[in-house]
């Protein structure tokens, strides 16, 4: 067996050699989210776990971007949380840890319950039963090409950069579920597809979250905390 | 007596993992596994930043089906040490290498280390319990 080369001139020739070993990808784009530990270090000396909690609800917040990092085991969720503690009291990176508490909780579920990944956990409570649903995502969605200029903006995100806020994810999710009535699991194969730090159980669960088979409602969202939480010209409708 | 094969899958991408500590003389390989990430819906974007990542990691990359290959870098009979997961899908690669060869799946370093198993019902539940530890260094009790 050959192994493969590890050394490459630039990231473009890096590039080459994964398209090679990827038939069906080529014309994809690439992040420009680095990956490997130097990168990860770097982001984690970056993070402001105290900013973290009082602005994370907003899409222009403190957020960390840590999560492709965590979720690949390039960072241990026990070296950001030991990291999180020398920056302040506990009280005031609590918001923080326990969203690190999240990826743990995912993971344990995930662990026991390997059979819920792709199946309904609970019914839905919605006043819909599964079969409501269709099973496809449509081309409209997965090209950004909906009616929703918000919608269409996070859909472009993600397939850009691999990366989207978190309520960006649960607006989409929201969308992709309830506005349009599309089972979920056809919303996460479409993030998994496209996400850095797209985690089966994390990724999974989430959207079973807001469709309310792993919850006890549904998660909506109203244009009013979209227009209060993005600072940028996001409209939710081009109407 | 042969040194070990480490398998790095794509859920322990570091160096400092803990698995590395059980055979530090070893050789580390990771297969890349075209099929594989096709099963678990890798794009593009993904693949290019695990493969940034492995090219900073002491590990040797080879491409082909992850069972067959790891079966033919471990043939003369030496034992493989790997990182633990959830994902059913390394698992049952692990399940299928049990056959033939003695696999070892190491944990990460806990999160938090409790006495007994929390209620995973509802998030809350398990982080009234959690977060009694979550905020100690090294999430120790």
């Amino acid at each position: 067996m050959e192994a493969q080369k590890k050394t490459f001139p630039d990231r473009a020739a890096l590039i080459a050699h994964v398209k090679s070993l990827s038939p069906g990808h080529d014309g994809e784009p690439v992040s420009d989210m680095v990956g490997g530990r130097i990168a990860a270090e770097a982001a984690l000396a970056q993070i402001d776990p105290i900013a973290y909690g009082a602005s994370r609800n907003y899409l222009d917040g403190a957020v960390t971007r840590l999560s492709p990092y965590i979720r690949h085991g390039i960072l241990s969720l026990n070296e950001v949380r030991n990291h999180a503690l020398q920056m302040g009291d506990d009280k005031a990176v609590e918001k923080f840890i326990q969203e690190l508490g999240w990826r743990d909780f995912w993971q344990r579920i995930y662990a026991q319950n390997p059979d819920w990944l792709w199946a309904d956990i609970e019914d839905y409570k919605t006043g819909f039963v599964a079969s409501d649903y269709a099973d496809e995502l449509p081309d409209d969605i997965a090209n950004g090409e909906t009616d929703s200029a918000a919608m269409n903006h996070f859909i472009a995100e993600l397939k850009t950069t691999g990366y989207l806020h978190n309520h960006a994810r649960m607006y989409l999710a929201a969308y992709i579920v309830h506005w349009r009535r599309i089972k979920w699991q056809a919303g996460a194969a479409f993030f998994l597809a496209h996400l850095l730090d797209g985690d089966p159980a994390s990724n999974n669960f989430s959207f079973q979250w807001v469709a309310s088979t792993f919850a006890n409602k549904p998660y909506f969202f109203n244009l009013d905390n979209l227009q209060k939480l993005h600072a940028g010209p996001v409209r939710l409708s081009q109407q | 007596m042969m040194p070990p094969l480490i398998w790095l899958h794509e859920d322990c991408l570091r160096a400092s993992h803990n698995l590395f500590d059980h055979a530090p003389e070893a050789k580390a390989v990771f297969i890349w596994d075209d099929a594989y990430m096709n099963a678990m819906h890798y794009g593009l974007k993904r693949r290019v930043f695990i493969y940034e990542s492995l090219c900073q990691l002491p590990v040797e990359i080879y491409a082909g089906d992850t069972a067959t290959s790891l079966a033919q870098l471990a043939q003369d009979g030496r034992d493989i040490i790997t990182g633990k997961t959830a994902n059913p899908a390394l698992k049952a690669i692990m399940a299928i290498m049990r056959e033939n060869a003695k696999l070892s799946a190491i944990a990460d370093v806990p999160f938090v280390q409790m006495d007994s198993p929390p209620d995973l019902r509802r998030f809350f539940k398990y982080w009234n319990k959690a977060k009694k530890h979550a905020f100690s260094y090294d999430g120790r009790p």
